[in-house]
């Protein structure tokens, strides 16, 4: 019978090795005349082209794979609940698919730029400009960085796609803001985004609680609203002048201004309390929103609806007539779109480098490439929210009202009876709204830091699901509204006073996560989907506009977020109250068993 | 199963220095050959505390930086390292060699082919 050893069983199971030594894979130095060693120049590392691929395999796959998940999950179930529960088959399916596809591509090479060109240019302005400038040259380099991060905001694109749709007989205001004042209006949105930022910056300087701040910038907001929803013409732009608070808040604006922010705390002495950060995105997403609705006040004291009505029909007569220059037809247009988005704010970056910095980049051939890469992304990612999320959204916002009323385009709408139809299409709306939540990678990182802020008695996977559940429900009120077209003045006051009263009996703590979650879940994927859902199913229900549902979107989170704070303090009371009692049952014991 | 190829002879240099010597150290290194290098950032302890009122001289924030050397470059990385910290001062830092078992990492294709030429 023949034998084996064991270790040589275990080795022919093991990889086949060879042993090498690294003298022969390195080099030493030569020495002089003197008997100094020559410096060894390092040459650079040759790989063939099957190596390059694995070594470039796994960068693009992971980043690719973050997108594919925060899309393809959505899109599936907008295009699975069309075939399924409306029997309807998704139109352009082919070229909705490519754009999907364009969007998961553009947003991962946007990312990737992010990540390696502005964030480092922002990183070191940051940290340095706060030490280097007196503090009114940080707070107006503050300013001007805020309406630059604003325009290239990817989300920001979504507003102007959402402009065509609108009727100008029937909301010449907000057409007009949309189409003729498109840039005035990301102006005015840049520069509240910017005031925010340079109120947010000085309120952790100085330490100010964030409370009255809320209630200082809501007051006029709130007034102001109640002032549009009196005017007949006015009312129709508020559901746009909400929104546009939750569109700024994305994923260039957030790390940016905070990286400046926390910058100019720490030059200023103030260690890193871990709520500085806190409160600028809060101000960021309530800011815009006066911003707007003085825009449209603005806009209303000088045109008339008539002469909007009028040049708009010149317009559309014309572009009839002539075949439009290549940079005013797809794609030309998103790529020019894309190219104004991110030039302002690296050239501005730049300036303050050179001429208030005097500084060098300590990378430029990265920063170069990233920024680089920032550009070619925002133009694909433009193009794939023209043709894949916005058609997407439109479409099945148009669709889902066939569930419960007669739609002209749909053959055997109503489908189901008023109510089951009613549950159907509100449901739909709160499913979507907590799916697009949940994998919010922004809400990922806000839990983890209120868990820490908390001692854990906030966990992560909470405040994920409070503000999934917040999101859901608003969500599903904005299709309530759009459905029974209520005026969103109705649901906004007493949803912002009910806020008001939480946040007047919540922690400091809670109220700064709380208010900020508003500004993190609404992402590049959600808002220009929910934006063109809402506008689609206006268009269905014969509502005038279709905005509105993004705020309700914003204002579920901040209370349900409280709710869940308020609850989570009174339980640990309770823990604290029956550990005590514990503590003194035990001593008694003790007691007794001494004596 | 992929195939490993054990490298022999290898030595990892340690060495422990203020903060900002780190990046004149790290040139150093590589201008002896040395490949790569491991920074981690640490504090240290004990010569501040011993020195009593001189202590206050000596940094804490310190670099612990690990190169992975053959055993031909050691000597020579080595005494560069070791001038380039100026740990021939007092409270500079503090340096050693160990010898290394055995190491793997990727060998490249071109690197792997040379060698089985000067191997046959």
């Amino acid at each position: 019978m023949a034998q084996i050893r064991f270790s040589d069983y275990l080795s022919a199971h093991r990889a086949v090795k060879s042993e090498v030594s690294a003298n022969l894979l390195t080099t030493v130095p030569e020495l002089d005349a003197d008997g100094k060693p020559i410096p060894v120049e390092l040459e650079p590392m040759r790989f063939t082209a099957p190596e390059v691929l694995r070594l470039i395999q796994p960068y693009v796959s992971t980043r690719f794979m973050d997108q594919v998940k925060a899309v393809v999950p959505l899109a599936l179930y907008l295009a699975l609940f069309q075939l399924l529960i409306l029997r309807q088959v998704v139109e352009d399916s082919l070229l909705i698919t490519g754009g999907l596809f364009a969007v998961i591509i553009g947003l991962m090479i946007f990312m990737e730029g992010l990540a390696r060109g502005l964030m480092p240019f922002g990183e070191i302005i940051g940290s340095t400009l706060p030490r280097k400038s007196p503090l009114p040259v940080v707070l107006f380099i503050t300013l001007l960085l805020g309406i630059g991060v604003t325009f290239a905001e990817p989300a920001i694109g979504a507003l102007q796609a959402a402009g065509q749709n609108i009727s100008v007989e029937r909301a010449p205001y907000l057409y007009a803001l949309l189409n003729d004042w498109a840039g005035v209006l990301v102006l005015v949105v840049g520069a509240s985004v910017g005031l925010a930022a340079v109120l947010g910056t000085v309120r952790f300087l100085y330490g100010w609680s964030l409370k009255p701040l809320i209630y200082l910038a809501l007051a006029p907001v709130l007034a102001l609203t109640i002032y549009c929803a009196m005017d007949p013409d006015l009312h129709v732009t508020l559901g746009l002048a909400w929104d546009a608070g939750a569109v700024t808040t994305g994923p260039v604006t957030v790390p940016l201004v905070l990286s400046l922010g926390i910058g100019i705390s720490a030059a200023a002495g103030k260690s890193d309390s871990g709520l500085s950060g806190f409160g600028i995105v809060t101000l960021a997403s309530l800011f815009p929103i006066l911003g707007v609705m003085l825009l449209s006040v603005y806009v209303a004291s000088t045109v008339t609806p008539a002469e909007i009505i009028e040049s708009a029909q010149l317009a559309a007569g014309a572009a009839q007539d002539a075949r439009l220059p290549w940079y005013q037809r797809s794609p030309g247009v998103e790529i020019i779109l894309g190219v104004r988005a991110i030039a302002p704010l690296v050239i501005f970056l730049f300036i303050v480098l050179k001429l208030v910095l005097r500084d060098r980049l300590p990378r430029p051939g990265e920063i170069v490439y990233g920024i680089g890469l920032t550009i070619i992304g925002m133009c694909i990612f433009n193009i794939g929210l023209t043709f894949g999320l916005s058609k997407l959204g439109g479409n099945a916002g148009s669709m889902v009202p066939a569930a419960f009323m007669e739609i002209g385009s749909i053959a055997n709408s109503p489908m189901y009876r008023y109510g089951v139809g009613l549950v159907i299409a509100l449901a739909f709306a709160w499913f979507l709204g907590f799916g697009a939540t949940v994998a919010e990678p922004a809400l990922n990182a806000l839990g983890v830091t209120a868990e820490d802020l908390t001692e854990g008695v906030f966990k992560k996977k909470t405040l994920i699901n409070a503000v999934s559940i917040g999101v859901a429900c608003g969500i599903a009120i904005g299709l309530a509204k759009l459905i029974f077209n209520l005026p969103l003045v109705w649901l906004i006051i007493p949803g912002y006073l009910t806020a008001i009263v939480l946040t007047m009996f919540s922690d400091e703590t809670f109220v700064n996560v709380a208010w900020d979650s508003a500004g993190v879940t609404t992402g590049p994927i959600t808002v220009p989907l929910v934006l063109a859902m809402g506008i689609g199913f206006g268009n269905a229900t014969n509502a005038v506009e279709g905005f509105g549902i993004l705020c309700m979107a914003s204002i579920g989170p901040i209370i349900s977020v409280m709710i869940t704070g308020l609850w989570a303090r009174y339980k640990a009371n309770a823990q604290v109250r029956a550990a005590r009692q514990e503590t003194m049952i035990s001593k008694d014991q003790e007691v007794q068993a001494i004596l | 199963m992929s195939e490993i190829i054990y490298l022999t002879d290898v030595a990892v240099i340690t060495c422990v220095v203020d903060k900002q010597h780190s990046d004149a150290v790290l040139v150093a290194a590589r201008d002896m050959g040395a490949r790569g290098a491991i920074v981690h950032s640490a504090q240290g302890w004990g010569i501040r505390e011993r020195l009593g009122a001189l202590g206050v001289a000596v940094e804490t924030e310190r670099d612990v930086i690990e190169f992975l050397v053959s055993s031909d470059q050691q000597d020579l990385v080595f005494e560069a390292i070791f001038q380039t910290a100026g740990l021939d001062a007092p409270g500079r830092g503090f340096m050693y060699i160990s010898s290394v078992d055995r190491a793997a990492t990727y060998v490249p294709e071109a690197v792997r082919k040379q060698l089985d030429a000067e191997l046959e």
